[in-house]
């Protein structure tokens, strides 16, 4: 019976990496020639359009940008998701007398007097996050304000500046102690980004270059609006991304 | 190289999806981040190699495991 039950199993494993197998076997014997267009027109004609060296930034934030508005959008409907589960999933594991599970899953972010136990939150843990969060912070801001020049860019260094909050608030023996650590200042920060994109992405239209358009595009400096909307960027994915780690961790409880 | 980042990566995927135990296959899955993130960088794409290392390998492995720290472990099968 369990021999027959695991068998059906790996059965049904092989043959789902078979049919994705057959699925991936026209892309892979096919000697059709890559399609080469916009490459050449990128590499000849993207530095002088936007300004940027990294052809990448140029792309997702000159070219395609609507494609980045979706993204941002989809991040933000990830985080609403994952929020409203949390808040269901806190209900509905709500501490009872028997629950000894997990009990230092909950206030992980807490002070130090407030937490149940220490098991996560050693002595070395918070030292080593309290240093480095701040370099991790900065090296954060450095990858998204140079997204035009050096590899990086809004959504990379928005993830590093993240990491960076959740470090400060793992670093941290007390509560409250950076404003930055609060999901309330966090989640405000999120709108505040989401809007300013909305409305850096509308700037375009008053300067007949249309939604997403450059209104740099005639003057001398056509990548200061990929620095700008790289910031935008890079606040809102680190805020949200930053967000939903310490509501996670249990920050929003006592908040 | 290349080719052994992309035979390790294959391995590594299938292990996760044959281990029965669920960390083990979201440590697989980090490790599949980790490969993949080398490999972008080896094949000259900086951007996503960063964005899969602290996305694919960092942010997905912490919510994985929180999500794993929150749900029971219940065996499915009659011995």
């Amino acid at each position: 019976m369990n021999d027959g039950k695991t068998a059906w199993r790996n059965i049904r494993i092989f043959a789902s990496l078979v049919l994705i197998g057959a699925v991936m076997a026209p892309i892979f014997l096919s000697d059709a020639s890559w399609p080469v267009t916009a490459r050449d027109y990128l590499m000849a004609q993207g530095q002088a359009e936007s300004g940027a060296v990294n052809l990448v930034s140029a792309i997702y934030l000159g070219y395609r940008a609507f494609d980045t508005l979706g993204e941002t959008i989809v991040l933000l409907i990830a985080v609403t998701g994952t929020l409203s589960l949390l808040a269901r999933v806190e209900s509905l594991v709500s501490p009872g007398p028997e629950d000894t599970s997990s009990p230092n899953a909950k206030g992980f972010s807490l002070s130090l007097e407030k937490r149940v136990s220490h098991a996560l939150r050693t002595n070395l843990l918070e030292e080593v996050t309290g240093k480095v969060g701040p370099i991790v912070l900065l090296f954060g801001f450095y990858v998204m304000l140079y997204g035009h020049l050096s590899p990086g860019g809004g959504f990379q260094g928005g993830v590093i500046i993240a990491s960076g909050i959740v470090f400060l608030a793992l670093g941290n023996p007390y509560e409250d102690k950076s404003v930055l650590v609060r999901p309330a200042i966090l989640g405000g920060m999120e709108n505040i980004a989401f809007l300013l994109f909305i409305l850096s992405a509308m700037s375009g239209v008053f300067l007949e270059e249309g939604f997403f358009g450059n209104p740099l595009a005639v003057s001398g400096t056509p990548e200061g609006f990929i620095i700008l909307m790289n910031c935008i960027i890079g606040m809102k994915v680190g805020s949200s991304l930053a967000f939903m780690c310490i509501v996670m961790m249990g920050g929003a409880n006592h908040d | 190289m290349t080719i052994l980042l992309l035979t390790l990566i294959i391995l590594l995927a299938v292990f996760a999806l044959f281990s029965s135990d669920l960390l083990h296959g979201v440590v697989a899955m980090s490790a599949i981040s980790l490969s993949c993130a080398i490999l972008f960088y080896i094949l000259e794409a900086p951007d996503v190699a960063i964005t899969e290392a602290a996305v694919g390998a960092g942010v997905s492995t912490v919510i994985f495991v929180w999500a794993l720290r929150h749900s029971q472990r219940k065996e499915d099968r009659h011995e």
